[in-house]
């Protein structure tokens, strides 16, 4: 216990440093990049210009706003949006990752519990038409891109079924109804959950025929002990090796769905942020983003051992 | 194709029956049949297991698991993949009991202690909690027979129990299996391909080849006086303490036939030293040698002048 303790702590502290080594270089590379946010602005004067630009601090040398930019973020501080005057981003992008992990843990259902579902039947059923049927569904759902089912999502529910959802999931402005997830979330696990069902189904039918599950039968237990307790929690453990990558994919994916739908999630800020030149909020994505991969992984890695006694840290 | 194929045998409550035979004579699969846990695709086309007045071959899968472990138990042949990782031993055995409402859960608790103690596993009380892969291979044994023995079984079915294990472990697992039969006045099929383990354990012997019976008889009476060709090649094939000359080694040339190709007469006649031409185009029956003893051979080694001279040619 207290190894893991110690291992988690090790792997917060490499979080912190890779959170901040990555959104260096972004920070770096976006300075890099000639204009600013204020060149859009019409009627500027050029000591107007100087003023906006020495209000955020942009006009010190860059090694200097490098300096003040890692202490503000080293106190939980990513400044303020150059486009929306007053606007602190830190609380700005914790409200819209709070917004996005809702989105992003029911994808992360779909996937996971679509993904296993399919998986063992087909595994359990494998060579009969439940098999063929789970197999190539998976296929084809893992070859079409999420923006794609999005679209077909937006189209089904939308327009063709819009007298039963009366288009709530995006029509109606605002967010923080619960019928809204579904439809974005169904996209965006999707492809997942096609990834999943393959590496469950393999992963399945390796354990279904291993000498412990023999020795299961064999001791005359019911077929669901068997299936469950000895087959599936011995076929979940390579899938949990993918979730990790799994996360950081549902996260990346947001980028798109979060747009489609005009979700006010971190992957809309993405987009949004780059397109105003706020760069102060790009960086502050950035960092998010690293954060939130590494979390995930870290997630990941303190499940492993509970389904795995063999491994300790 | 048959990979056992008109298969014959009694065994009596208190006896310890041996088969033995190559790798790939139908001895596992024979064994397997017994409790219907042989792998996919394969089945069982026809014939019968009769246990006391039911017919195994004709059970439903209620009555089959309910049968499984309970009536017969098996001990695998390799401990270190027939223990599921992630479970505790302790509740593998447990399990094992709360399987057939022999126990209730409280008692079937109570008793996984005094059953590891019962197979000589040391401190037991504190290895309960250990996973597999805290135990050495004989343990995992240990663990495996505990397993097989908690529903006080009338049948053990033991798959060359011992071949995965280290040499001075064989000879504790043997006793530990034999005075368990004695103690629980259980019945034991013990699969080997050692004739010397055969020879110290049991009362009868079954020796197979390609998937067929192709002898069987006492102990005694098998060892002094085989009457299939392939008995007595298997016999000479080992080196004995108490023999009184020198003799060369005889082996047995040629592998054991393929499945798909199965030779037409007696299946062992390409091997063969003592053929004559009936064996090449009709198989022979298993018929009575002597009182108890049975082979299934035209010629019988009894009628061979001098067999250890024929042999070397």
């Amino acid at each position: 216990m207290r190894g893991t303790l110690l291992y988690i702590g090790q792997r917060l502290v490499l979080i912190a440093v890779t959170t901040v080594l990555v959104s260096s270089i972004v920070f770096l590379l976006l300075h890099q990049i000639p204009g600013n946010a204020f060149l859009n602005e019409t009627r500027q004067t050029p000591q107007a210009l100087a003023a906006e630009l020495h209000r955020y601090g942009l006009d010190l040398p860059l090694q200097n706003q490098y300096v003040n930019w890692v202490q503000g973020v080293l106190h939980g501080n990513l400044g303020e949006s150059l486009v929306n005057r007053q606007v602190k981003i830190t609380p700005l992008l914790v409200r819209e990752t709070s917004v996005s992990a809702t989105v992003g843990f029911f994808a992360l259902l779909v996937t996971v519990g679509l993904g296993l579902i399919l998986g063992v039947l087909a595994a359990l059923r494998q060579n009969t038409w439940v098999d063929y049927l789970a197999s190539s569904t998976a296929v084809v759902g893992y070859s079409i891109p999420s923006f794609v089912i999005a679209i077909f999502g937006l189209l089904v529910f939308g327009h063709y079924l819009y007298l039963w959802t009366q288009g709530t999931f995006y029509y109606v402005p605002g967010w923080g109804k619960l019928e809204q997830i579904p439809v974005p979330a169904l996209a965006l696990g999707l492809p997942y959950a096609s990834y999943v069902a393959r590496l469950t189904r393999a992963s399945m039918l390796e354990t279904i025929r291993t000498d412990y599950v023999r020795t299961a039968w064999a001791k005359g237990l019911k077929a669901r002990v068997v299936v469950v307790r000895h087959a599936l929690r011995n076929a979940l453990i390579p899938v949990v090796t993918i979730l990790g990558p799994l996360i950081t994919g549902i996260i990346t994916g947001s980028v798109v769905i979060e747009n489609i739908f005009g979700i006010p999630g971190l992957g809309k800020e993405f987009v949004t942020s780059i397109l105003a030149r706020d760069y102060n909020i790009v960086i502050g994505v950035f960092t998010f983003y690293a954060a939130l991969v590494g979390l995930a992984n870290l997630t990941v890695d303190v499940i492993y051992p509970i389904l795995d006694p063999r491994i300790r840290y | 194709m048959n990979a056992v194929d008109g298969v014959s045998f009694e065994v009596d409550r208190g006896e310890i029956v041996g088969i033995v035979g190559e790798s790939g004579s139908g001895k596992t699969m024979t064994a397997l049949s017994l409790l219907r846990l042989i792998p996919e695709p394969g089945k069982i086309t026809s014939g019968r297991i009769l246990y006391g007045e039911k017919d195994v071959a004709q059970m439903t899968d209620e009555e089959i698991r309910e049968f499984r472990g309970n009536e017969i138990a098996m001990i695998f042949q390799d401990p270190m993949t027939s223990l599921n990782p992630v479970l505790r031993i302790g509740f593998q055995v447990e399990e094992a009991m709360i399987a057939h409402q022999r126990f209730t859960n409280k008692q079937a608790k109570e008793r996984v202690v005094p059953m590891l103690q019962r197979v000589r596993i040391p401190a037991a009380k504190d290895r309960v909690r250990d996973y597999p892969h805290q135990f050495s291979g004989g343990m995992r044994q240990r663990a495996m027979i505990a397993m097989g023995v908690s529903n006080e079984p009338s049948l053990l079915i033991a798959d060359e129990p011992t071949t995965a294990l280290d040499v001075t472990v064989q000879a504790s697992i043997i006793e530990l299996i034999r005075d368990l039969s004695r103690e629980l006045r259980a019945a034991v099929i013990l699969i080997t391909h050692n004739m010397a383990l055969v020879a110290s354990l049991c009362n009868r012997v079954i020796v197979m080849y390609a998937g067929r019976v192709v002898e069987e008889g006492p102990t005694r009476a098998i060892f002094k006086n085989p009457q299939h060709p392939y008995t007595w090649s298997l016999l000479r094939s080992m080196p004995r303490v108490d023999e009184k000359e020198k003799e060369r080694l005889i082996s047995i040339k040629g592998l054991p036939p393929d499945l798909g190709k199965m030779p037409p007469g007696c299946k062992f006649h390409p091997r063969c030293k003592f053929r004559v031409d009936r064996c090449f185009t009709e198989e022979p029956p298993l018929a009575e040698v002597d009182p108890g003893q049975q082979a299934r051979c035209w010629v019988l080694m009894k009628n061979i002048p001098d067999p250890e001279a024929q042999a070397k040619t």
